[in-house]
């Protein structure tokens, strides 16, 4: 890799000391290939892991240091877990290929969700590359794929060698584009890919400095994405932008106000496909997890209420304000970048844009009209 | 556990200090009280030798009824009782059969959980803690519930009573898990003052710890400036005002919106069997208009009311600020 950004990036990568291979899944050529990147690790052969036996050996190994490689079973290609359907969810499709991240954010919402401790690979690549040629043979629909939902799509690359993988892939794709979703910049094998990207689209998560600095772990600085990002536009990336999750804290104005100066004074609005914004939400049940997990926050002490979906969110006149002031911050610099919210309600996109999709389907639409390949699709 | 006998001991002989065998915590129920008062014991406690005396096994209960009724008699040095003594036995078996003899009859409070629990790490295998002492204790396998375990052994005399009689609950032990001795003996105190209980309690202990982090300061702060707010505004000890004195403390723009919607109401001076509510907590758009009615007179009264309110004001009062 002779493309890399910063050579302190290293430290949002993953350097697992222990492996453990599910008896299955070695022998396959990803887990080869990490193994071979991993020789000093200890490896461990485990059976094939349930709930059990994932919560025995999460006493006998750090979750810190131990990757699991192991064979997905299920459907790799899944819709985007959105939510009850009174908030709008644009019906991203999730190619799942690993689970959880080392970056360590205070405000993850993995910590409540997965049962499994585990930085987990599927290395049964083949078996989701035979499920998306299935899946996307259906005529006239497009797809929008994303990998960064259960992970970063970027951390462990170095590793896996993934990203390049599915640049192979979807790089010729016509009905679907890739989205990778990252707070690393670990983008050496995006950088130095010799083949054709087609409309892949490199996003990066961004918050306020502060956020960054206190509740994002070890993930990359703001100006390190951004300079990741710049570099990949020079490439030939489409890039993204995700304000998720916007948090309200005082002197959040200031704080959110310099990221989007910051943006701009690296990319300019024609290099951006879309910026999302979603104010903080989580499952009840994750606010013991994450004081437990990261004692120091204070992210949950807000003025959270029941959503319609169960799940804790600020107070809408919360959003509101959030979302207004980001979004005519954005509007100064780019007028017409397209910016939507991820969860958010209608009425909400109301107050905010003066419209609102209608459905989810709408919003789904709308996105798809960002992409060249979209367009180019209709047209034949 | 074969090697035990039959002895009769006075009550002195008996080291109720020692909590070796931690498994009784809290009130003892009356029904134990009169059933020993009317037929006395029906099961012999199981001792076991000590330095100080014999130290109690399992009937800690039993004995302790037996004591107290004979110390209201002064007879507690004369008192003769029949107890089992066990002999030879591992403290590991003498453990075991505690817990289960135990568990036979009752279900044990969080401290009794907790102590046994703590307890129980010194004296048996991981692999044992996970599959006989957490499953009988009902404790699940995760760090949570292991370090709830931990705090509870380090509380006060005050707070352990609370929780031995349901007055504290785990939730609330996990929420003050980080509270200073000091922050968790003024706890205790509201808690007394305020005659909090269970799930109310759990909900003020959330709100002062949410304002506590959100403004990171000490809990003791919000604790004190609320508790100093209730008594001055109501003259005395309201639960009610304190948990609304809490919410508005921690859902400033939430009870704004909520004021705000009340009074624009009362501005339509609608009769009482007319009611509009907001959504629930403003999340979402639907707000609900009620009334009931007895007649096609009353009917007819409520629809000209309803139809005589200016839709500015409807407006108004549907704004999302």
């Amino acid at each position: 890799m002779n493309s890399v950004v910063d050579p302190k990036y290293y430290r949002s990568l993953f350097r697992p000391t222990m492996v453990l291979v599910e008896d299955e899944a070695s022998g396959s050529p990803l887990t080869e290939s990490i193994l071979g990147r991993l020789p000093n690790a200890e490896v461990v052969f485990i059976e094939r892991p349930t709930s059990e036996n994932l919560a025995l050996l999460s006493r006998q190994y750090s979750s810190h240091t131990t990757l699991l490689l192991a064979l997905h079973r299920g459907r790799f290609l899944k819709a985007c877990p959105g939510t009850a359907e009174s908030y709008r969810c644009c019906l991203y499709q999730i190619l799942h290929l690993g689970l959880g991240c080392n970056i360590g954010c205070s405000y993850c919402v993995l910590q409540g969700y997965l049962n499994n401790p585990f930085i987990t690979q599927f290395v049964n690549l083949e078996d989701a590359f035979a499920e998306l040629d299935r899946e996307l043979e259906k005529p006239g629909v497009f797809y929008r794929i994303g990998t960064g939902e259960f992970t970063d799509s970027l951390f462990m690359d170095p590793l896996t060698g993934l990203v390049s993988r599915l640049l192979d892939y979807f790089g010729r794709s016509k009905n679907a584009i890739l989205e990778l979703k990252s707070k690393s910049v670990a983008i050496g094998s995006l950088l130095d890919y010799p083949g054709e990207i087609g409309e892949t689209v490199v996003s990066w998560s961004l918050n306020a400095p502060q956020v960054c600095a206190q509740e994002e772990g070890h993930a990359a600085t703001i100006e390190e994405r951004l300079t990741a990002a710049v570099l990949c536009r020079q490439r030939g990336y489409r890039i993204g932008l995700h304000f998720d999750p916007l948090l309200y804290f005082t002197g959040w104005e200031d704080e959110y106000r310099q990221t989007v100066a910051s943006i701009f004074s690296h990319l300019k609005g024609d290099d951006i496909i879309w910026i999302s914004i979603g104010a903080f939400r989580f499952m009840p049940q994750v606010k013991e997890e994450l004081r437990a997990n990261h004692p120091q926050t204070n992210i949950t002490a807000g003025e959270f209420i029941r959503g319609i979906d169960g799940k804790q969110r600020y107070f809408s006149a919360i959003r509101r304000q959030l979302y207004r002031f980001l979004v005519t911050e954005i509007k100064r610099y780019a007028p017409n970048v397209f910016i939507y919210f991820c969860m958010e309600d209608q009425y909400l996109w109301q107050d905010t844009f003066g419209f609102a999709p209608a459905d989810n389907q709408e919003l789904s639409h709308w996105l798809d009209k960002c992409c060249y390949r979209y367009n180019r699709l209709k047209k034949e | 556990m074969d090697n035990k006998k039959i002895v009769y001991c006075h009550l002195v002989d008996i080291d109720f200090e020692d909590r070796t065998f931690p498994f009784s915590y809290g009130i003892i129920p009356a029904s134990l009280e009169s059933s020993i008062a009317n037929v006395g014991l029906l099961q012999a406690p199981l001792l076991v030798a000590g330095d100080n005396g014999y130290k109690i096994v399992s009937g800690r209960r039993r004995l302790e009824v037996l004591r107290n009724k004979a110390i209201r008699k002064t007879a507690a040095k004369s008192l003769e009782i029949a107890v089992t003594v066990a002999e030879k036995s591992s403290f590991q078996e003498l453990f075991r059969r505690a817990l289960w003899e135990n568990l036979t009859i009752r279900e044990f409070n969080l401290v009794e959980v907790a102590d046994i629990y703590i307890a129980a790490l010194k004296i048996f295998r991981p692999d044992e803690l996970e599959k006989e002492i957490m499953p009988a204790l009902k404790l699940p396998i995760k760090p949570r519930f292991q370090q709830r375990c931990q705090v509870v052994v380090g509380f006060s005399r005050p707070l352990r009573e609370l929780l031995a009689n349901g007055t504290i609950d785990g939730e609330t032990v996990d929420l003050i898990r980080e509270w200073s001795v000091d922050e968790r003996a003024a706890l205790a105190e509201l808690v007394v003052e305020f005659s909090l209980r269970r799930n109310k309690l759990r909900e003020v202990v959330s709100r002062l710890e949410d304002l506590s982090r959100r403004d990171r300061v000490s809990p003791l702060e919000p604790l004190s400036a609320a508790r100093k707010f209730v008594l001055v505004e109501s003259g005395g000890v309201d639960v009610e005002l304190l948990r609304t004195h809490l919410k508005s403390l921690l859902y400033p723009h939430l009870t704004a919106a909520q004021n705000e919607f009340a009074s624009r109401q009362e501005s339509f001076a609608w009769p009482a069997n007319l009611r509009l509510e907001s959504p629930p907590d403003f999340e979402g758009g639907k707000f609900r208009l009620s009334f009931t009615f007895t007649d096609a007179k009353e009917w007819q009264k409520t629809c000209e009311k309803l139809n005589s309110v200016a839709l500015e004001d409807i407006d108004e009062l549907c704004r999302r600020s």
